[in-house]
């Protein structure tokens, strides 16, 4: 059964002195998906995320990487990994350096030297292949890294944060590569704090907070767990008029007004349809209403609240 | 094994295309021919000779014999001024003059005190020329020496037989044999070897220390993971650089034995004529001594290349690595300088044994001792197995520091946080 998952984790726990990072995780991914590491800072993205490379080692639990189980850097030649804080050797040149990146992942000299070619080509770094990294713009770099992550034709691609930081146009590139990537078949986990770009992006998606995972699955029915609960309502009277049905708990759990309409959420069981009729009922001639598809970002402040979307300040672990 | 020697290989042609390593290569020699020549240039005198004046304030001639044998073969050159008491601090001003003009080095106030008590003043801009003084100092009481005999009446042949001078030569003996190498040449040899690994294992641990930090503020380490275990990164690291070292120091042996052989090619290129590099006897130096100098090299790189890591590791910045590598820089300085003690004060003693064989000192006391006295082999091999044992569990402690070392960032961590990771699994 784990050969449908690229990715999986059972029950992954770790702590550091004085806190824990990441606690009792589970988590799926599907093979050929793009899946969305969702998570405000400090939420533990990036500490799972080297779980899953093996770069460091869960306290607890079970990490399966393309059905083995071990972690993604024994299996280097078929993952490919962007971290979120990335370097390069400074001094070295260009394609010296692909190679070498490549060469560490296992693959042979001259066939990481013939996909560094191709890659630099299709990047427009051509010019650029006996240049030192040092020469090379802040945005070339941020391309070398792309390239070095993709360069062995890996199964399953783990990028964390991969825009941040990114100018405009490398953003693009990277989208582009992730689409690519996903067209292909590869499996594409990469983990984000901007919800707008997983929701382009993503067919899966797993939320954490604190640690802990708030709500995964296919970002399609994450969505329907949450659809029927936001209402937009208008009404020609004015929003004033209907004042005290929009105010009564048992249907609607919070409503956001803006005089000539309302964005409403609903409460817990409440059918939608409940509140139409009272507003009916009450004489309010209706001009809008509409069960509204909420947003990811939507989502994920209604389940991590905004107190928990906020960083954890946590001593000495900057990418804890 | 194979990801470890491409890092191997990464690190070593990464140091050996710097403009480092080629000015370092090229300088290296440089300054072992001085080293080479300085004896001759020593023996030379700096091939120049000092110009002095006697101021002779004696009535009975002592100073017209001083100057005399002041003349023998030597640097000194001396003419002698006749002065009365009366005169001797205005002549001694107007001398200070003519030495401050460059024209004289100094001058020697001689009176007939001299003779009594043995007391002489020189005045001179090369007072503080140990050599120089050593001879004049030296010639000065050869001449009273004899005066003094010679004025009880013994006979002057006598006095030249009783100072026919010493010649010992001082010849070790190992393995029951002699060498027919000179002790002194040994020392200079062992000298040599002493300085080659204090700073041969110092300023290569301080490179890998360097490697290690520029990998983790470039944050470049976290992909570098990804692909290799850590242990494989810092051991590629390690054997990296210390290639480097290895080539390095080969390309100096070799110019070493070029120039060895030729001393007085190494004469001419300074200058010197030829003649003056006749004296010098250069030490063979056997294939036994080399190989105990090569694993003492690379075990005593080792100890100490993965200290200097797990130092860098443990620190954030360049700065920060630079302050926390004190003890261990300490660690090999202090056991270094003991050695050279040890082996100048008493080479067969107990303290330069017990050096030979402590793990952190033996790497550089040992090849120095092989050199200078005869080592029991089970000393010798004691001394290896232990140091061995040594970089091993220094080895694993610093790989386990250096594995979550290299993935924080912030501030230092405390002894007991470090401690966690060592122990961590």
């Amino acid at each position: 059964m784990s050969d449908q998952f690229a990715v999986e984790l059972k029950g992954i726990t770790k702590r550091y002195s004085g806190h824990t990072a990441v606690k009792d995780l589970d988590l799926r991914v599907p093979k050929g998906s793009v899946y969305g590491l969702l998570g405000p800072n400090g939420a533990g993205k990036t500490t799972t995320i080297r779980m899953i490379m093996n770069i460091i080692g869960p306290d607890a639990g079970e990490v399966r990487v393309l059905g083995q189980g071990r972690g993604g850097r024994d299996l280097s030649h078929r993952v490919g990994y962007l971290p979120e804080e990335r370097g390069l050797y400074k001094k070295m040149k260009l394609l010296d350096l692909l190679v070498f990146l490549a060469q560490i992942k296992g693959v042979d000299r001259i066939k990481a030297r013939r996909g560094s070619i191709e890659w630099l080509e299709r990047l427009g770094l051509s010019d650029w292949v006996e240049k030192k990294i040092d020469d090379l713009s802040k945005g070339m770099q941020q391309k070398v890294q792309f390239i070095s992550t993709m360069l062995h034709n890996p199964e399953l691609v783990i990028l964390d944060e991969p825009f941040a930081g990114l100018d405009p146009v490398n953003t693009q590139v990277m989208k582009d590569i992730v689409v690519d990537l996903s067209e292909r078949g590869t499996t594409t986990l990469f983990s984000t704090h901007i919800m707008e770009q997983a929701e382009k992006l993503c067919d899966s998606v797993c939320i954490i907070a604190r640690g802990t995972k708030v709500v995964d699955g296919p970002l399609a029915e994450v969505k329907k767990g949450h659809r029927g609960r936001h209402v937009i309502v208008a009404v020609e009277s004015g929003m004033d008029s209907v004042r005290r049905l929009l105010d009564e708990r048992s249907v609607v759990a919070k409503a956001d007004t803006y005089g000539q309409y309302a964005e409403l959420e609903l409460a817990e069981g409440a059918d939608p349809q409940t509140l139409l009729k009272n507003l009916v009922q009450a004489g309010a001639r209706v001009t809008r209403f509409e069960i509204a598809e909420p947003t990811l970002n939507k989502i994920f402040i209604d389940l991590v609240g905004p107190e928990a979307a906020t960083a954890r300040a946590k001593g000495d672990f900057a990418n804890a | 094994m194979r990801k470890i020697w491409v890092v191997v290989q990464r690190e070593f042609l990464a140091r050996v295309r710097t403009k480092w390593f080629v000015v370092t290569t090229v300088v290296g020699p440089l300054l072992m021919a001085v080293i080479i020549v300085m004896p001759i240039v020593m023996a030379s005198n700096g091939g120049r000779e000092r110009s002095i004046a006697i101021v002779d304030v004696t009535l009975d001639g002592f100073g017209e014999r001083l100057t005399l044998m002041l003349g023998a073969p030597g640097p000194l050159r001396a003419r002698r001024l006749n002065v009365g008491v009366a005169e001797l601090a205005r002549v001694a001003d107007s001398l200070a003059g003519v030495v401050g003009r460059k024209e004289l080095d100094g001058f020697l106030i001689v009176t007939d005190e001299t003779l009594q008590d043995g007391r002489a003043e020189y005045r001179g801009s090369n007072a503080s020329a140990q050599i120089d003084m050593d001879i004049l100092r030296r010639r000065l009481s050869e001449a009273l020496l004899t005066e003094r005999l010679d004025r009880v009446g013994v006979d002057p042949t006598l006095v030249a037989q009783a100072r026919i001078p010493v010649e010992m030569r001082a010849v070790n003996i190992r393995g029951g044999q002699a060498t027919g190498e000179s002790g002194e040449s040994m020392f200079w040899l062992a000298y040599i070897m002493w300085f080659l690994l204090y700073m041969a294992i110092l300023v290569y641990g301080v490179q890998v220390m360097g490697a290690v930090v520029e990998e983790k503020t470039t944050r470049i380490v976290e992909v570098l993971v990804s692909s290799l275990r850590p242990f494989e990164l810092l051991a590629g690291k390690v054997i990296g650089v210390g290639a480097v070292g290895l080539f390095q120091l080969s390309i100096w042996a070799v110019i070493a034995r070029l120039l060895l052989a030729r001393p007085e090619l190494v004469a001419r290129l300074i200058g010197l004529d030829i003649g003056s590099a006749q004296g010098l006897a250069l030490p063979e130096i056997p294939s036994a001594t080399i190989s105990v100098m090569l694993v003492f090299f690379i075990l005593g790189y080792f100890l100490y290349a993965s200290m200097f890591a797990a130092v860098a590791a443990m620190s954030s910045t360049e700065a920060e690595a630079r302050q926390a590598q004190t003890p261990v820089t300490l660690l090999l300085v202090i056991p270094a300088i003991m050695s050279l003690m040890a082996m100048i004060s008493e080479p067969d003693g107990k303290m330069f044994v017990a050096l030979t064989l402590i793990p952190l000192s033996a790497p550089i006391a040992m090849p120095g001792r092989w050199v200078v006295s005869d080592v029991p082999l089970l000393q010798l091999y004691g001394s290896i197995v232990l140091l061995i044992v040594a970089t091993i569990f220094v080895t694993w402690v610093a790989g386990r520091i250096y594995r979550v070392g290299i993935l924080m960032h912030g501030k230092r961590p405390s002894p007991a946080e470090v401690w966690r990771w060592v122990r961590s699994t």
